[in-house]
């Protein structure tokens, strides 16, 4: 835990300064984890605030201080989740707008700007981006928080509510479709 | 860890899964991070005290027009009562109007048998 117990305590019976300091300390972690999350930097800063509304209105509903962690953990999924439901429809308008080669140009013009490693980058994010959409957006972010954010099963069991078995299998299946994924991708590569 | 026919990929993934945990690292809010945070904020709780508050509109104008319609109900009642129309049912009515103290002017008519019989020249 970054904050001792008190700190939540007192943001709960409504202390705005103990508020702000939670706040100062988890921003940048739930920031880190947002943009890990949905992959779109310009809208991490939007998504985080929303986080730490939906804090500051749900504290009360919070039993104890011990389960805070997993409970802005699923804060943070829950308002990732419904950027990227929201997001899926103005991306499918938006890109219906443009022609493939408006699309590529875009690209290119966006990747001059960048440097050589910030390339590279953008080619891992655009590549497990890929990769990812093999599977549905909730199996991306638990495989995100998994894999990538590296929380345990026991921590993925408190932010999600479901039994470790369950869990087990849904992360089993999520991989293997990447894998899939993945292999065909290699294929593609080498061919 | 996760047995598959995709056995030589496995490290890979994961491999490629580390370096999208380095290609995308912990961000810096701006400088406009938290007063943006305290906006948000107050703009729900001003959305939820203008609802709360046409909400309690709302329930206090129902409870008039509860009253209302109460009182409206209850005062013609009132007035026939006093009038008193329509208080009884026609049994009841018809009883009254026939009372044992009135003449039985429509009553059945009664022979006597024995009495015409004694009467001399019949």
């Amino acid at each position: 835990m970054l904050v001792d117990f008190e700190l939540i305590e007192r943001a709960q019976r409504g202390d705005s300064a103990a508020f702000n300091e939670i706040v100062q300390v988890y921003r940048k972690r739930i920031m880190g984890t947002i943009t890990r999350l949905i992959a779109r930097t310009e809208d991490v800063e939007d998504v985080a605030q929303e986080v730490f509304v939906r804090l500051y209105f749900s504290l009360d509903q919070l039993r104890t201080p011990k389960v805070f962690e997993p409970w802005l953990y699923r804060l943070t999924v829950n308002a990732a989740y419904d950027y990227l439901r929201k997001q899926r429809r103005r991306h499918e308008f938006r890109m219906s707008d443009l022609s493939e080669q408006q699309v590529m140009l875009a690209d290119a013009a966006a990747g001059g700007k960048a440097d050589h490693d910030e390339q590279q980058q953008k080619r891992i994010r655009e590549a497990v981006d890929s990769m990812l959409g093999a599977v549905s957006e909730a199996d991306r972010l638990l495989l995100m928080l998994k894999e990538v954010e590296g929380l345990s099963l026991k921590e993925l069991e408190k932010i999600y509510k479901v039994n470790e078995n369950a869990l087990k299998v849904r992360l089993f299946r999520a991989r293997q479709r990447v894998l899939k994924a993945f292999g065909a991708s290699a294929q593609g590569q080498a061919g | 860890m996760y047995p598959g026919d995709h056995g030589n990929h496995e490290e890979e993934l994961d491999a490629l899964f580390r370096a999208y945990r380095e290609a995308c690292p912990d961000r810096e809010p701006g400088v406009n991070f938290m007063p943006g945070v305290w906006q948000r904020i107050e703009a729900q709780q001003r959305n939820t005290f203008s609802f709360l508050h046409m909400a309690q509109a709302f329930a206090t104008a129902a409870v008039a027009a509860t009253l209302a319609l109460g009182v409206y109900l209850y005062l013609p009642q009132n007035s026939s009562a006093r009038a008193g129309a329509y208080q009884q049912n026609y049994l009841e009515a018809l009883a009254d109007a026939n009372s044992v103290e009135t003449p039985d002017i429509v009553g059945p008519l009664r022979l006597d048998l024995r009495q015409s019989a004694n009467q001399p020249g019949r």
